[in-house]
C-alpha cells in the first residue's frame, strides 16, 4: 500500500513532467494574459503606435462659475490620509499650487480606505462650498453618485491615482499605462543584463489581471526591441513574503550562472527577490528590477544590490492633477484636446478618451530612493 | 463501558505506537524518493545549496506544525494560527523599529502566543464550545484588527540584529537548528512524559482519558498553550527571515499547516499522530513546491498534488481505523 502510494506519486510526477516540458515550448510567457498589445516605441521617445482616438467620455458640471485666472479654492479626497503614498501626492499639489500662485488645495479624507467615509467628507466639501474637487476613489462605483452630485452644482472633479466611472469626472491623471510598465521594465532590465541576457519572472499568480496585462506588454515590448534576451519562466507566489523569497531562491539555485535577471511583479515579489539575490551572494551578478515602493526597496537600493525600481513618482501625480484642474478651470482643457500643459512636466498626452497620462514610468535608484516614505 | 473503553484506547494506542514508525518511514521514504526523481531529471536539485535553501525557507512552517499536530491530536482544530503569526510579526517588528532590547522583541511574540492561545483554550475546553467557531472567531479578530491598525503598512528598517534568522549555529542556520531542536523536544516529551501521553488519551477518548485520572479540560488548556508558544517560535523565524514584515496575515498559512500535521499522519479525528511526522510532512510539501520548478510542471498542478497527498493520508487512516475497530468486534 504504502510501496504503491510511492511509486504512484513518482510516477506522476516524472509524467508531470513530460507533459510540462512541451507546454513550455508555446509563444506566450507564463502569466500573461491573451489580450492585445501595444508596445511603445524602442527609443526613449516612447511613442505609442497610432490608435484610433477615442471620443471624450468624461462628465461635465453644470453651469460652472467663470474663475479662469482667478483665485480657486480646491479640495483633495485621497483614498486615505496619513499614509506616505497620500503624504506624497498631497505634497505635489502644494507644489504645484505654490507655482501657479492662484490656487488653494487642501487635503482631506478618511484615516481608512472606506468608502463610505470618503463619500461623506466629499458630500461635506460640496456643501461648504469649492471650485473644485481632486479625488483617488476607494471603489470607481460607489463614488460615482457624489461626484455626479458635485458636478450637477456647477464643481469641477478631477481624478488621480484611482479611477471612477469616467462619466463622474472630467478627466483622470493616470500614472501608469501597461505598455509604459512593460518598456520601463524590459528596458531596465536590457540595461543591467545586456540584449542577450537570461531572466526569470516571479509574479502573484497567472491570473491576476495587472501583473497578467504587464507581463504581456512586457512580452510584446521585448519582442520588438529586446529580441535577443531570453526568458526562462514564470513562477508564481502569490502576494506572499516568505514564499516570493523560497520561490527567487528556488529560481536561482535551479538555473545557476544562466540566471541573469529576476522581475519582481508586485510590491511584495520584488524585495523578496532582491532578499533572495542578497542572500545567495549574487548582488551585481543576478539583476532584480521591479514593481514596488521605494520604502521597501531601500535597504536594496542602497547595498547597490538593486539598481532599478520601477514606479511613478507620486508627487508628480499630485503635482499634474493640479496643472489638469487649473487648465480645466481656465478652459485651456476641454473635451477634444489631445494634450495639457503641466508645468515643470511639460506637455502631457491625453489617452483614453477622457484621461492624462502622466507620462513613462518612474525608476527609483540610489540618487533618488532617500526622497520617498512610502 | 469504561472498562472497554480503556482497553480500546489501549489497545489503539498500541496499533498506534507501531503505526507512527510507519508513517514517518514512509514519508523519510518519500522526502529522499521525491529528491532522486528530481536530482535524476534535474541534478541541481540537489545541490547542498537547494537542499539547505528549501529547509531554511520552510521551518516556520515545520515549527508551527508542531504545536498543530498536538492541538489536532488532543481532538480539537486551529485555524487562527496564520493570522495569528501575522499579528505577532507585525508586533514583534514594531517592537523592534521603535527600539526596544531585540531580546524583548523576540519574547514578546512568544508570551503573546501563549496567551492568546490559552485563552482560546480555555474557551474551548470549559464553555465547550468547538474548537473550529471558536478559532475561525479568532482569525477573523487578528486579521481584521491587523489591517486596522496598521493600515496595510509595512514594517521596514529592521534593525540588523534582530534578524535570528540570519544566524547560524556551528555552520547549521537557525530556523534549521530550531526546527530541528523543537522537534526532537517535542517529540520525546510527547512520547514518554505523562503529560505529554495525556494529550494522546484526552484525544483517543476524553472520557476514557478523564476515568485514568487525565484532567482533559486542562490538557486542552496545555495543548493550546503549548502551540501559542510554537506559533511564537515560528514567528520569530517567520519575521526576521526577510527585512520587510507584511502587515497582512499570511494567506493560506493555517491550511499549509495544517496540511503538514495531517499528512504527517496526524489523525484529524484525533489521539494518533508524531510531530517527527509533520516535520517530516512540511519538508516534503516544501520539497514538492521546490521540484515543481525544477522540472517544469506548471504550477497549477502544486495544489491538486497537495489536496491528493491529504486525500491520500486521511483515506489510507480511516481505512486502518475501520480495519482495527472491525477486528475489535470480532474478538
Amino acid at each position: 500500500m504504502k510501496a504503491r502510494l510511492l511509486t504512484s506519486t513518482a510516477a506522476t510526477i516524472v509524467a508531470l513532467a513530460f507533459a510540462a516540458s512541451g507546454a513550455n515550448a508555446a509563444g506566450k510567457w507564463d502569466g500573461a494574459d491573451d489580450l492585445p498589445t501595444s508596445p511603445l516605441a524602442c527609443d526613449a521617445s516612447g511613442a505609442a503606435a497610432p490608435e484610433a482616438a477615442k471620443p471624450y467620455d468624461g462628465g461635465q458640471p453644470t453651469n460652472p462659475p467663470d474663475k479662469a485666472g482667478k483665485e480657486i479654492t480646491l479640495v483633495d479626497v485621497p483614498k486615505l490620509i496619513g499614509i506616505g503614498y497620500f503624504n506624497a501626492t498631497s505634497k505635489g499639489m502644494q507644489d504645484a499650487a505654490k507655482e501657479l500662485g492662484n490656487v488653494k488645495v487642501t487635503t482631506d479624507g478618511p484615516t481608512e480606505a472606506k468608502i463610505d467615509e470618503q463619500i461623506k467628507f466629499i458630500d461635506n466639501y460640496i456643501t461648504r462650498g469649492v471650485d473644485g474637487i481632486l479625488f483617488a476613489a476607494n471603489d470607481p462605483v460607489a463614488i460615482a453618485p457624489v461626484l455626479k452630485k458635485a458636478l450637477s452644482k456647477g464643481i469641477h472633479v478631477v481624478g488621480y491615482d484611482a479611477n471612477s466611472t469616467p462619466d463622474a469626472r472630467e478627466w483622470f491623471v493616470n500614472q501608469a499605462q501597461f505598455n509604459g510598465i512593460g518598456k520601463a521594465m524590459m528596458d531596465s532590465m536590457a540595461k543591467e543584463i545586456g540584449e542577450d541576457g537570461s531572466f526569470a519572472i516571479v509574479t502573484s499568480t497567472f491570473t491576476t489581471p495587472n501583473q497578467a496585462r504587464w507581463i504581456a506588454e512586457m512580452q510584446a515590448y521585448a519582442a520588438k526591441c529586446h529580441p535577443k534576451m531570453n526568458w526562462l519562466e514564470t513562477v508564481e507566489a502569490q502576494e506572499d513574503n516568505n514564499l516570493s523569497f523560497n520561490q527567487a531562491t528556488t529560481l536561482i539555485n535551479k538555473y545557476g550562472d544562466k540566471l541573469k535577471g529576476l522581475f519582481g511583479m508586485t510590491s511584495v515579489a520584488t524585495p523578496a527577490s532582491a532578499e533572495a539575490v542578497t542572500k545567495a551572494g549574487l548582488c551585481g551578478k543576478v539583476a532584480v528590477v521591479g514593481l514596488a515602493t521605494p520604502n521597501a526597496m531601500k535597504p536594496y537600493v542602497n547595498a547597490g544590490c538593486v539598481k532599478s525600481v520601477v514606479l511613478w513618482n507620486p508627487v508628480d501625480l499630485g503635482y499634474a492633477a493640479t496643472y489638469v484642474m487649473r487648465a480645466v478651470v481656465d478652459g485651456k482643457l476641454k473635451p477634444g484636446a489631445t494634450s495639457v500643459e503641466a508645468g515643470k512636466l511639460g506637455k502631457l498626452n491625453v489617452v483614453n478618451g477622457s484621461e492624462i497620462l502622466l507620462g513613462p514610468p518612474f525608476i527609483y535608484n540610489k540618487s533618488n530612493v532617500d526622497q520617498f516614505d512610502f | 463501558m469504561s472498562a472497554a473503553a480503556i482497553a480500546g484506547a489501549a489497545r489503539a494506542q498500541n496499533g498506534g505506537l507501531r503505526r507512527f514508525a510507519s508513517q514517518e518511514a514512509l514519508l523519510a521514504l518519500a522526502v529522499i524518493g521525491l529528491a532522486v526523481v528530481v536530482g535524476f531529471i534535474n541534478p541541481r536539485f540537489l545541490a547542498t545549496r537547494n537542499l539547505s535553501d528549501l529547509l531554511l525557507g520552510n521551518a516556520y512552517i515545520a515549527i508551527a506544525a508542531i504545536g498543530m499536530s498536538m492541538v489536532i491530536i488532543s481532538g480539537n482544530i486551529d485555524i487562527s494560527v496564520g493570522a495569528l503569526i501575522g499579528v505577532l510579526a507585525t508586533i514583534s517588528g514594531s517592537l523592534a523599529v521603535a527600539g526596544a532590547p531585540i531580546l524583548v522583541s523576540w519574547l514578546v511574540p512568544l508570551v503573546l502566543g501563549v496567551a492568546v492561545m490559552a485563552a482560546q483554550g480555555a474557551v474551548v475546553a470549559y464553555l465547550r464550545i468547538p474548537a473550529i467557531v471558536v478559532t475561525l472567531g479568532m482569525l477573523s479578530i487578528l486579521k481584521g484588527g491587523l489591517i486596522s491598525v496598521t493600515g496595510g503598512k509595512w514594517i521596514t528598517d529592521l534593525p540588523q540584529n534582530f534578524h535570528l534568522a540570519d544566524l547560524s549555529f556551528l555552520n547549521v542556520p537557525m530556523p534549521v537548528v530550531i526546527m530541528v531542536l523543537a522537534t526532537a523536544l517535542a517529540a520525546v516529551w510527547m512520547r514518554y512524559s505523562a503529560s505529554g501521553r495525556a494529550i494522546y488519551a484526552t484525544g483517543g477518548n476524553a472520557e476514557a482519558a478523564r476515568l485514568c485520572g487525565v484532567n482533559p479540560q486542562r490538557t486542552v488548556v496545555m495543548v493550546f498553550a503549548l502551540h501559542g508558544f510554537f506559533a511564537g517560535i515560528a514567528t520569530l523565524v517567520y519575521a526576521t527571515q526577510l527585512r520587510v514584515i507584511q502587515s497582512t496575515t499570511p494567506p493560506g498559512l493555517e491550511l499549509t499547516v495544517i496540511t503538514a500535521s495531517v499528512v504527517g499522519g496526524v489523525s484529524i479525528l484525533g489521539g494518533v499522530g508524531t510531530v517527527v511526522g509533520s516535520t517530516l510532512a512540511a519538508i516534503l510539501i516544501a520539497e514538492i513546491t521546490s521540484a515543481l520548478v525544477f522540472i517544469n510542471v506548471s504550477p497549477y498542478w502544486t495544489d491538486a498534488l497537495r489536496g491528493g497527498l491529504i486525500l491520500a493520508t486521511v483515506i489510507a487512516d480511516i481505512l486502518r481505523r475501520q480495519r482495527r475497530a472491525a477486528r475489535g468486534w470480532s474478538k
